[in-house]
């Protein structure tokens, strides 16, 4: 019930309450202005004089059904005061008039009124008699319960036999001689006819009578106090219909038009009062929820026919009249919350007419007039001139024209003026032909409800398109349509608030859906009891910190917390892409696990690289319903639909080269060293021209994924670093070992031929690949790479003994065999222990070799390869020698892991370990510590350091070490070569040392010049000079001062080991800061050197 | 919220450490299996204080790795929607600002920052700046937060705070 209707019932009430109390037609025209309204006035009628003060019954009562009602309740609230105080004046009035006894006619005015309202009442409440008895007795001892009980038999067993009778009899003596009471002997006669048909004992019956009767006389004390006093005791039974209550006829109305016949009734009521002839009825009724009747309320059918003769709207009526049974007399003014299903912005379409067929949106509904307000577009014939020249044209063609339908589009302000027409504004409208029109050339027009077909309407794209405005509001509509279907997208446990009715904003839980209705525990310390509610009257309520799933529109399958509620607006912090998301609240829905996110659609997936333009790439970055996000290589994001978009085929071994002329390629680690991402890491993910597509876990827009130049990144990691950086880490200007440790020069074999470094830069990745020739004369051969550069390569044929230059262009590797992300130096490795044969490669013992041989070589025999600036490194020598400490690295680093850490395992056996338990490989758990703690370290997350130890093998357990922990790498190869030495930490001499009058000596580093240092022993209080790699850091114990000799993080830095947790030593800065690192990284500082 | 609390877990050990060494190996390994990982139900492991109980451990079959059961007194740090906490500042953007609570990282939306606080993004390194530029919260800070939300999955916690309550926001400097 609208707000509306019960405005209206409110002033219809009090506008005839005031009026009857003037003309003294008393309780007729009250009830019946009361009535008029419709459903409005219904409690009106109802509490008229009481409901002020039966406020608990109306409230228990109000339990039951109140919530269909809940409007005109809340307004009987206001008014009943008004209502009841002119209802009484009436009755002053009249039974003044009379002279009757005030009380008692009073008393049968009400009856009258009550009565009917009482069975009304009666039907819902009957089994709330049984609990509420003790309540119920207390009201019902006087007057009005005791009426209740006379209603009840009457109903049953009078109605039949007795109907004529009582209908007279009471009717007439209600309408005429209103003012004669119930004598108390009445009363009595009554209930002894009660009796007769009560199986009670009789003298129970009596004593309970007797004490009525004895309140009775109370009550009627009570009486000269007013009517409000009276209802007090009346409960709502009494209001049910009976018998001696006016009947009440449906007669047949013009549609539409019912409340106004309803109104014209009231003033004809008023007008034919003072005449001889007074309308006899009671009220006219005309509920909402009824259309083409109203109901009139009158003891008899003559007194309706009196009514309504010569009223225009009830002509249909005038012939028959329809008498609605006592039973059924209540549900005349039950009010049913009418579910039209038009509600504004919806599509319908139209039934006949011109429009026929045609789609329209609703602007609004007027339920009274039956009538829609519907925006569509116009159906304008353009070739039939109006105003001034509409008399040239003839008619019989206008009439032709007339069958044809016009075209249906925007309203033509121009085209209009040109065949004649006028057209006016008004406001924002154009007016044409009593038409109205908006600016955007729709026609907004009112049809009768019975015109338009408003279910299972479903627009066209098409058509949908004509009415779109942005495309925001189209999904809005589309969303909105789709609901029609469920109804609502409420489920059990969603949080909800009551957004309709009385109980509005009272919060709660869904316990139960049924279709429309649903079952709310309501949150309030008042209400225990679950409530049930229609769908449309709550809504989800959302509180900041829930985590909720998106349920549909752009975002839907999303998942976040909420971080912002506002009304109608849920800010989202979405998990997936740590992004702000705007959505209404229900679309959504609580729940508690995480949206894995669309990763795919159709043939894209997140992190695909789409081709946009003919010139133009980029990379999925995020997937919505229907659009994709795509980073452009501009790094601007392009919001496409997939349809726009072709994938991008991709070479799996496309490479560049970045700003230091390494090759990067895919799932390199680089950095990002120019351009606005500067000093981002990241991976690359794809790579196109000469741009490159990252991805990084730290970068939170786009998923993670960037876009940079190749010239602005350079290769991260220790694993390949170019000559060009080694100088910076350790001052070995020329030492092969630093300036490209993961990429040996060359194979024993090929030293000599290898030749010119300087000149043109090998490819080194390439060589040793088996790789097959794609196009050329030699294409299709296989064979292996002997020598590249950055344009050709030299090809070692599998299948004829010759070596060929070919293009790089055009080769493809085949198999990857040891290329998929694994460490270069694997390939490499058989050709540091001289052989070339490829298949070397692969095994596992020459690896052990090389290490284990590989270093004494190196200690030994090779003296001249520590002086960093010795000519050992001519290339004369390199094939002899340089191979192995460039070698070293990648091997040592690992040997020197284990070896270090590993009490558990020796390293060789690592070794071996390593071929035969291929799935253990990186969990030899000393290992795993040490590039634990090492990632713990460098990386914040310990999970990094978790890592290794679940990686199947040893190869995807490389690639991954330089992401998180590369230094470790760096480091570890970095105490081969001793340049960990710095001055002031205590070293030990290693036993390899060829003086064995020293090795195993401690002392402390006085001065570094290159590889060699000066050492001041501490036991022959001397001063001796050494090759820094015969030196070992002393391990500091806890509370000593050390250096931090390794590592990038503070390296050089001194403080205090203030604790030893197994790997790692926790130590104190002078600056306050503490930090961890790997014991290894550690040197005890001399005490003497503080 | 801190707690103090036993917690079991299973260590799969492989033969090779069979040997004198082994109950100081499957310690080893649990401190590095335990500690620093999360469970919904516990939150972060932050460390093992003491293990009570190396159970006997179980040979699998096929493959000789031994299963033991470790039971263990370990520090916990679940964090609790409405907690107040303490935090470092990781990143500022427009969209609010990322806080670390230890292992915990946490996500305060703008909207959760007092409506006087602006984001200057032209500010380097960028910040939230109150109108009146007594408080500037940039990355690095040490910033007082509560928790509003958290959301709970396989491998960590992440949670939503809020500034918008009295004596949150800036602490120290």
């Amino acid at each position: 019930m609208s707000d509306y209707d019960s405005d209206q019932g409110s002033e219809a009430g009090s506008y005839a309450g005031s009026e009857a109390g003037g003309s003294g037609a008393g309780s007729v025209a009250g009830s019946g202005a009361g009535s008029v309204a419709g459903s409005g006035a219904e409690s009106d009628a109802g509490s008229g004089g009481r409901a002020s003060d039966n406020e608990s019954d109306n409230e228990s009562r109000g339990r039951n059904r109140s919530r269909s009602r809940s409007g005109s309740r809340s307004g009987s609230g206001s008014r009943s005061g008004s209502a009841s105080e002119a209802e009484e004046d009436n009755r002053a009035e009249k039974s003044g008039s009379e002279g009757e006894e005030e009380p008692e006619g009073e008393d049968l005015n009400s009856d009258v009124e009550e009565d009917d309202e009482d069975e009304y009442d009666e039907e819902e409440d009957e089994d709330d008699e049984g609990p509420k008895s003790k309540k119920k007795k207390k009201k019902h001892d006087r007057f009005g319960g005791f009426i209740i009980d006379e209603a009840e038999v009457d109903d049953e067993v009078e109605e039949d036999d007795e109907w004529e009778d009582g209908a007279q009899e009471i009717g007439i003596v209600g309408n005429e001689m209103e003012e004669l009471g119930p004598t108390a002997r009445e009363i009595e006669g009554r209930r002894r006819g009660t009796t007769l048909w009560d199986s009670q004992k009789e003298d129970e019956i009596e004593e309970y009578l007797r004490k009525k009767y004895a309140d009775e006389s109370i009550a009627a004390r009570h009486f000269g106090d007013g009517g409000e006093d009276m209802s007090d005791e009346i409960t709502q039974h009494t209001l049910l219909p009976s018998v001696k209550d006016p009947n009440i006829w449906m007669v047949k109305c013009r549609i539409g038009e019912e409340k106004s016949t309803a109104l014209l009734l009231m003033r004809k009521f008023i007008s034919f009062q003072s005449t001889d002839t007074p309308l006899q009825i009671k009220s006219v009724v005309a509920p909402d929820s009824v259309k083409g009747y109203v109901y009139i309320e009158a003891f008899k059918q003559a007194h309706v026919l009196q009514a309504i003769q010569n009223v225009g709207t009830l002509r249909v009526g005038w012939w028959k009249q329809q008498l609605v049974p006592i039973k059924e007399m209540t549900d005349v003014l039950r009010v049913v919350k009418v579910q039209t299903g038009l509600r504004p912005k919806q599509w319908v379409r139209l039934r006949r007419g011109l429009y026929k067929d045609d789609i329209a949106q609703v602007d609004y509904v007027d339920l009274a007039q039956n009538q829609v307000h519907l925006k569509l577009l116009p159906r304008i014939d353009y070739t039939r001139p109006r105003g001034a020249l509409r008399a040239s044209q003839d008619i019989e063609a206008l009439k032709r024209k007339k069958k044809r339908k016009p075209p249906a589009k925007p309203f033509d302000q121009g085209a209009i003026r040109e065949i004649g027409g006028e057209v006016t504004s008004d406001g924002d409208f154009l007016i044409f032909e009593g038409n109205r029109y908006s600016r955007k050339g729709f026609l907004y027009k009112n049809f009768t409800m019975s015109a338009i077909i408003a279910d299972g309407v479903k627009p066209s794209l098409s058509e949908l398109e004509k009415f779109e405005e942005t495309p925001e509001v189209v999904d809005f509509e589309i969303s909105a349509n789709k609901e029609t279907g469920p109804g609502h997208t409420f489920s059990a446990g969603d949080n909800v608030e009551v957004c309709l009715g009385e109980l509005m904003n009272l919060q709660g839980k869904v316990l139960s859906i049924n279709g429309n209705l649903i079952t709310v525990m309501p949150k309030h310390e008042e209400l225990k009891e679950p409530l049930e509610f229609q769908a449309q009257e709550l809504q989800k309520y959302f509180r900041l910190g829930d985590h909720v799933k998106v349920l549909s529109g752009r975002y839907e399958g999303d998942t976040g917390l909420i971080v912002r509620v506002e009304e109608n607006r849920v800010v989202l912090f979405s998990d997936l892409t740590m992004h702000e998301l705007e959505v209404l609240p229900r679309d959504l829905q609580l729940c508690s696990d995480m949206a894995t996110g669309v990763d795919s659609l159709g043939q894209f997936q997140w992190g695909d690289l789409v081709q946009l333009d003919p010139q133009n790439v980029g990379v999925i970055v995020r997937l919505e319903r229907e659009y994709f996000h795509v980073l452009s290589m501009q790094g601007k994001v392009v919001v496409t639909k997939p349809q726009a978009l072709h994938k991008k085929k991709e070479f799996r071994n496309a490479v560049s080269l970045d700003s230091e002329n390494n090759t990067i390629q895919k799932k390199d680690v680089v950095k990002v060293i120019d351009g606005i991402h500067s000093g981002r890491k990241g991976e690359v993910k794809h790579l196109y021209r000469n741009f490159v597509f990252l991805f990084s876990h730290v970068y939170l827009e786009h998923g993670g994924i960037f876009v940079c130049k190749t010239r602005h990144v350079v290769l991260a990691g220790g694993n390949r670093q170019t000559p060009a950086t080694g100088p910076v880490n350790g001052g070995y200007l020329t030492s092969p070992r630093i300036s490209s440790p993961m990429h040996p020069q060359g194979g024993g074999g090929r030293g000599g031929r290898g030749g010119g470094r300087g000149g043109m830069r090998r490819d080194r990745d390439l060589i040793g690949q088996t790789i097959k020739i794609t196009s050329g004369p030699y294409k299709g051969n296989v064979g292996i790479v002997k020598d590249a550069t950055e344009c050709t390569a030299r090809v070692e044929l599998h299948s004829s003994c010759q070596t060929i230059s070919v293009d790089t262009g055009h080769i493809a590797s085949a198999g990857d065999r040891h290329r998929d992300g694994s460490f270069t130096t694997y390939s490499r490795t058989p050709m540091h222990s001289g052989s070339q044969t490829p298949l070397y490669a692969g095994s596992k013992t020459p690896q052990y070799d090389s290490s284990a041989g590989g270093r004494t070589p190196s200690f030994g025999g090779a003296t001249p390869s520590f002086g960093g600036a010795t000519p050992l490194h001519s290339s004369d020598e390199r094939g002899s020698s340089a191979w192995e400490p460039s070698a070293t690295p990648g091997r040592t680093e690992e040997f020197e892991d284990y070896s270090k850490s590993g009490p558990y395992t020796p390293a060789n056996m690592y070794g071996s370990d390593r071929s035969s338990y291929s799935p253990f490989p990186s969990t030899p758990s000393p290992t795993g510590y040490n590039s634990g703690s090492s990632g713990y370290a460098a990386s914040a997350s310990p999970g990094s350091g978790i890592g290794p130890f679940g990686t199947p093998s040893p190869t995807s357990y490389s690639p991954r070490t330089p992401g998180s922990s590369a230094s470790p790498y760096q480091s570890s190869s970095d105490s081969s070569d001793g340049d960990w030495v710095t001055t002031g930490i205590e070293v030990r001499i290693k036993e390899s040392h060829d003086d064995d009058g020293l090795s195993g000596q401690t002392g402390t580093v006085k001065t570094v010049s290159g590889g060699m240092c000066t050492l001041f022993l501490l036991a022959e209080d001397r001063t001796v000079t050494i090759t820094s790699d015969r030196l070992a850091p002393v391990k500091p114990q806890q509370n000593d001062t050390v250096k931090v000799i390794k590592g990038k993080k503070d390296k050089d830095q001194t403080g205090r080991l203030v604790s030893i947790d197994h790997v790692e030593g926790v130590v104190s800065f002078s600056n306050g800061e503490l930090d961890m690192f790997p014991m290894d990284f550690l040197c005890k500082m001399s005490a003497g050197s503080q | 919220m801190f707690y103090h609390i036993s917690l079991e877990h299973d260590i799969l050990l492989h033969p090779r450490y069979f040997g004198p060494q082994l109950h100081e190996t499957v310690k080893q390994k649990l401190y590095t299996e335990v500690e620093g990982t999360c469970t919904g139900k516990y939150g972060f492991v932050i460390a093992v204080t003491n293990i009570d109980n190396i159970g006997a451990g179980v040979i699998q079959p096929g493959q000789g790795f031994v299963v033991y059961p470790v039971k263990y007194k370990a520090i916990v740090f679940r964090p609790f929607k409405g907690e107040v906490v303490d935090a470092i500042v990781t990143q500022v953007n427009k969209v609010g600002m990322f806080a670390e609570i230890g292992p915990l990282s946490c996500f305060i939306s703008h909207h959760s920052i007092p409506a006087d606080m602006e984001f200057c993004p032209n500010e380097t390194p960028p910040c939230y700046r109150s109108k009146d530029e007594d408080v500037v919260i940039t990355a690095e800070d040490v910033i007082r937060c509560k928790i509003v939300g958290t959301r709970v999955d396989a491998s960590g916690i992440f949670a939503i705070g809020t500034l918008m309550d009295d004596y949150l926001g800036l602490i120290g400097s």
